[in-house]
């Protein structure tokens, strides 16, 4: 194996990584602040925005929890995603299996449709969209946002899976073929669990941009019982601006699991969220 | 297979022509009624006077007479788009291509580095906002923390209140979470360079500016044309950073087009007008999408 470039630099400066660390600092600070923040008293952030906590007390996280009505908010943002998952791996999987691995007429237009469908600016299906659900009774709902997810969140995870898929070689399959399979047990027993990874990272980024989500659900979501988290945050933030402790600890309950998430699955993140770019 | 060595050609029967199809058909649907058909109506309400309740009443190119001659407000946001746009091409293309150069070349850590500063990305942009608003604000932020350094001058600057530069003070926090994004698209592409390159110019005894010119810059050109095209498009399109920290002012010194779309389309209630500038503001991205294709194509020649 030849060796790399960058394997060639053997030395490195500690400048470098004193430069390095000032720069992973200042990405993370303000996180680090918002989970010490979230554990001292209003009075002592008023006092001085930084410091270390007197006591490790959690019982502003139940005060802020309760507040806050995080209940309903994480089991409407739990729901949401997982259903938009759902509907994505399978609309996804489908769509994307069919412009990887079938005949398809007219394909070259398909996958030029989903290409520019990415990057239709939001709001100019905002408005007709609003108006038709409040016609069909949902607007206010969380079926409206699972639908609204399930269509902006479908073209950019489509293609993302059928990259993968074509890099599949076709000898496997036609391998399981010969050994009498058929097209379906293909599928099942050969493509899928090659597959399997790709799904879990769509999976995992559907999941994510659903959480993160904030200009849909600001609009079409106006009763605290369907907020979803990031909504709800907003909300919390302008009803008690004054309460500081309380703000920081509803902002860590609130980024709290994307952020156990991406450390424990920083890898697959990074990938995901990257691998548009890499086949443009 | 054997089919066809010998020649013969099966005709492709029914279900094998058009499973295909069946396949696309939901996601097409899904698509098709919740984006593409809307954002076509869309297009047609830009023609039309409509308060998003009443029946809207057609009054031709009105709509856009009136963003081209009328509405001062909108040229407001569209410098501030092509200010956020300049921000956007510059300082995380530069700082996340001089970072990635050196992160790339650690023996220890690049993984380490890669995740804390790729983190800011992964968060919601509301919450995340919200968090630098109450890390400038004024009264309890770090304008104390500077008072208390004695830097006084500084400590009274209003980052979200002073309209010369709350637009800056929100471009900087979307850069915090955006250029670690960039940097680690560009670690990727240095990765995939080839080195026999770089081994060919050492021998011609290039110094390390002519080796990044030469070898670094022409090997990551496609990752450059791929930022620099999502940069342009999403600058006209940013909205979360802004609607979240300062909602368009004060005044209008952060407004943006998106922001003033919201506006009109939700608290005027102006849907025909906003659709007009929606109209505008599609045109923009779409100009942007065409030529990545165009300069995308040209690059990976």
């Amino acid at each position: 194996m030849k060796k790399s470039y960058i394997e060639k630099q053997k030395r490195t400066n500690p400048m470098v990584h004193i430069f390095l660390i000032l720069i992973t600092a200042f990405q993370i600070f303000p996180l680090i602040m918002l989970f010490i923040n979230s554990l001292r008293t209003d009075k002592e952030i008023k006092n001085f925005p930084i410091g270390i906590p007197t006591s490790l007390d959690f019982s502003n996280y139940i005060e802020t929890w309760q507040k806050g009505g995080y209940t309903s908010a994480f089991i409407s943002s739990f729901s949401i995603g997982f259903t938009c998952v759902l509907v994505i791996l399978v609309f996804g999987g489908l769509a994307s299996y069919a412009l990887a691995k079938l005949y398809v007429p007219f394909k070259s237009f398909f996958l030029g449709y989903f290409t520019l469908g990415m990057s239709i600016p939001g709001f100019l299906f905002i408005t007709p969209n609003y108006t038709v659900f409040t016609k069909l009774g949902i607007v206010n709902t969380r079926l409206s946002m699972i639908i609204i997810y399930s269509a902006i969140f479908l073209s950019f995870n489509l293609l993302l899976l059928r990259t993968y898929l074509i890099g599949i070689p076709k000898e496997l399959e036609e391998a399981g073929k010969i050994d009498g399979c058929s097209e379906v047990s293909v599928v099942w027993y050969v493509t899928m669990p090659i597959a399997r990874p790709i799904f879990s990272t769509v999976a995992l980024l559907v999941f994510v941009q659903c959480w993160n989500e904030f200009l849909w659900a600001n609009t079409y979501l106006s009763t605290d019982d369907v907020r979803t988290v990031s909504t709800r945050f907003y909300k919390f933030v302008s009803q008690y601006s004054m309460d500081l402790a309380s703000v920081f600890t509803a902002g860590a309950i609130a980024i709290g699991p994307i952020i156990i998430l991406y450390i424990a699955l920083q890898k697959k993140f990074i990938e995901g969220m990257t691998s548009g770019a890499v086949k443009g | 297979m054997r089919n066809r060595s010998s020649g013969y050609k099966k005709p492709i029967p029914f279900l094998r022509k058009y499973i295909g199809l069946i396949f696309i058909l939901p996601a097409l649907l899904l698509h098709l009624c919740v984006v593409m058909i809307p954002s076509a109506s869309t297009f047609v309400m830009s023609f039309y006077d409509w308060n998003g309740l009443k029946s809207p009443t057609f009054i031709g190119l009105n709509n856009f007479i009136e963003i081209f001659t009328e509405d001062k407000v909108v040229w407001v946001a569209f410098k501030n788009n092509l200010i956020w746009m300049l921000i956007f091409l510059i300082v995380p293309l530069i700082v996340g291509l001089f970072v990635a150069t050196l992160v790339v070349r650690l023996k220890h850590g690049q993984m380490f580095y890669r995740t804390a500063i790729f983190m800011p990305y992964v968060l919601s942009a509301v919450i995340a906002a919200k968090l630098w608003e109450s890390i400038v604000n004024p009264y309890y932020g770090i304008p104390i923390i500077f008072k208390s350094l004695g830097f006084d001058s500084l400590s009274q600057i209003l980052w979200l209140g002073d309209p010369n530069i709350a637009l800056f003070t929100v471009a900087f926090v979307d850069n915090w979470h955006w250029w670690g994004f960039v940097m680690v698209l560009f670690v990727a592409a240095l990765h995939q360079v080839d080195e026999d390159l770089y081994e060919a110019v050492r021998i011609e005894g290039a110094t390390k500016i002519q080796e990044f010119w030469y070898v670094t810059l022409p090997g990551i050109k496609p990752t450059f044309v791929f930022i620099i095209s999502m940069s342009i498009m999403w600058s006209f399109t940013t909205f979360d950073y802004i609607w979240a920290m300062t909602q368009g002012g004060p005044g209008q010194a952060t407004e943006i087009l998106s922001s003033w779309i919201y506006k009109n389309s939700f608290t005027m209630f102006r849907s025909g007008y906003a659709s007009a500038l929606c109209v505008i503001q599609s045109a923009l991205v779409l100009i942007a999408f065409i030529v990545m294709r165009i300069l995308g194509k040209g690059a990976e020649e």
